[in-house]
């Protein structure tokens, strides 16, 4: 059974599609990147998964089960956008209410502990910074040790060393075998925290692998070396290029296979200086899988 | 349960403007009304001497105020903040949030009743029997589901900018033209037959007839109940949607 089943949802606000017909089914134990620009309908779709938001055609199911049910039993854990706390209580009262609310949650203190939030138990929640607000939310994901952790942009606005901090803290959570689903717009999160990264754009999923493959997907590798006054003509009709860029005095050769290219390329009698393959960040193939997207 | 209890009144039993609007006012307004209007003449109304009177009006007014605005103000500000959707997908069902938040409204009402009686007590020798003060305590406990329920629809319906003042006005006109602020007896009679309607002037006359030594009127009872009826089905409706 998936933890997380998405089938054919769908959602507009008025006439704006905010998610088209999306399928997503999610293993136990995966922890899954949704990527996308602000504005791809990521945050429409966590929504659906956790049943926050009716979907107009589909059906999401986690654990088996729909969302209000699984919510219900205590499966599901989640930090959704725009949350802050309710005020005149102090960390450890909120946190150790929403642990109370589930049948087998973690210890509190492994929580507080866990969310780096040892030292300011006893702080009203009024008198957190945003980022101290930010791992009190986490903590009431984790709090009751939920098989599903779903984090909508869990660190938006933390600073790169609370950013880092906070990763730690959700990959250990994962790695007792827990199912996690985020959602974030940095792509060095999605590259270096999931196994898994789909990308959506514009209401759809566009693409769907581990972060190796979506590097692969979106136009594999380069091989660029020095051309200097030599003419780059035929380069195009090498073994497995795909594009050809010439600049600068460098020429670009697009491929999937950096080897055959290599091993082609000197036999073509050019002098070959200055030789370089490169493997795209993620950032773009993320950038050319999404093109034409909105900007905002 | 218990649990969601105990936080949605320990939020507000911290709340400065609680503690000043829900507690200290009612009390002050007591101490200053009762030594302006004090004397044993009877209201003609309410057969009851001033110091009684203006006790079981500001004890009225203080459950009234307690109640709409820890539900009123305080869900339109849950629902903007996106708590209740926090809650949504905790084990906590909609259902207990409802039943949880009215039972903490009501209750967050008692502190003014207890008080303003002791205040009663200790500044205006005011003696009742202990029965009375039991039956004064627990029906303006019960007798503040309307208006739980009122708040209910306000926060439900109302954004947090809006649910301030619609909560403030209807908590000022139900006081006022529920005999709470000055006796229904010196009140012109388009308001005393208007107010016979209301839910404010049924729930402090169950304080005033018991004070009085006599059972609350069926009437009273029965426009409550009405009024309970009426506003819980139309919060209750709004909550679903809201939730």
């Amino acid at each position: 059974m998936d933890a997380i089943n998405v089938e054919g949802v769908a959602k507009s606000y008025g006439s704006v599609q905010a998610v088209v017909q999306e399928s997503l089914r999610v293993p136990t134990g995966q922890v899954v990147a949704v990527l996308g620009p602000n504005g791809a309908g990521k945050s429409t779709l966590i929504g659906m998964v956790l049943g926050l938001v009716a979907p107009d055609a589909g059906h999401v199911e986690l654990l088996g089960r729909s969302p209000a049910e699984a919510a219900a039993r205590g499966l599901v854990g989640a930090m959704i956008q725009q949350g802050e706390l309710v005020p005149n209580l102090t960390v450890r009262e909120v946190v150790g209410f929403v642990r109370g609310l589930y049948p087998a949650p973690m210890p509190l203190d492994d929580v507080l502990e866990l969310a780096g939030l040892g030292e300011l138990a006893r702080r009203r929640t009024g008198r957190l910074s945003g980022g101290q607000a930010q791992r009190v939310r986490f903590a009431m994901a984790v709090a009751g040790a939920p098989e599903v952790l779903v984090l909508d942009e869990p660190t938006a606005a933390l600073d790169v060393e609370a950013r880092r901090a906070f990763w730690v803290a959700i990959r250990r959570y994962a790695e007792g075998g827990r199912t996690v689903l985020f959602a974030t717009h940095h792509l060095e999160e999605a590259d270096e925290n999931a196994d898994r990264v789909v990308v959506v754009s514009r209401g759809r999923i566009v693409a769907d692998g581990t972060p190796a493959e979506i590097k692969r997907r979106a136009g594999g590798r380069t091989v660029r070396f020095r051309l200097g006054d030599q003419p780059a003509a035929g380069l195009e009709k090498l073994p497995e290029v795909t594009a050809v860029e010439v600049g600068g005095g460098f020429v670009t050769l697009h491929t999937g296979d950096p080897d055959t290219v290599v091993a082609s390329l000197y036999s073509t009698g050019l002098t070959i200086r200055d030789l370089e393959i490169t493997t795209p960040a993620l950032e773009d193939a993320f950038l050319s899988l999404t093109a034409g997207g909105p900007a905002c | 349960m218990l649990n969601y209890l105990r936080l949605e009144l320990l939020q507000v039993l911290r709340d400065r403007y609680y503690l000043f609007f829900a507690l200290a006012l009612p009390v002050a307004f007591y101490l200053l009304w009762s030594s302006i209007f004090a004397g044993d003449r009877l209201d003609p109304v309410t057969g009851l001497t001033s110091s009684v009177d203006i006790m079981i009006s500001m004890a009225s007014y203080g459950a009234l105020g307690a109640t709409l605005m820890s539900t009123g103000v305080r869900l339109a500000a849950e629902r903007r903040s996106g708590w209740l959707r926090q809650l949504r997908v905790t084990p906590l069902t909609p259902a207990t949030v409802i039943v949880v938040k009215t039972l903490a409204a009501m209750s967050l009402g008692l502190p003014a009743v207890v008080l303003v009686g002791l205040a009663s007590v200790l500044w205006q020798g005011v003696r009742l029997d202990p029965p009375q003060w039991v039956a004064i305590t627990a029906l303006l406990w019960v007798g503040t589901l309307p208006f739980a329920a009122l708040g209910t629809l306000i926060g439900s319906l109302a954004g947090p900018d809006a649910a301030q003042p619609i909560t403030l006005g209807a908590y000022f006109g139900l006081a006022v033209a529920g005999g709470m602020w000055v006796p229904l007896s010196v009140l012109p009679q388009v308001i005393r037959d208007v107010a016979a309607a209301l839910p404010s002037t049924r729930f402090a006359e169950l304080g005033r007839a018991v004070a009085a030594g006599h059972a609350p009127p069926v009437s009273a009872g029965i426009v409550l109940a009405a009024w309970t009826a009426a506003l819980g089905v139309l919060a209750v409706v709004a909550y679903r949607r809201a939730w």
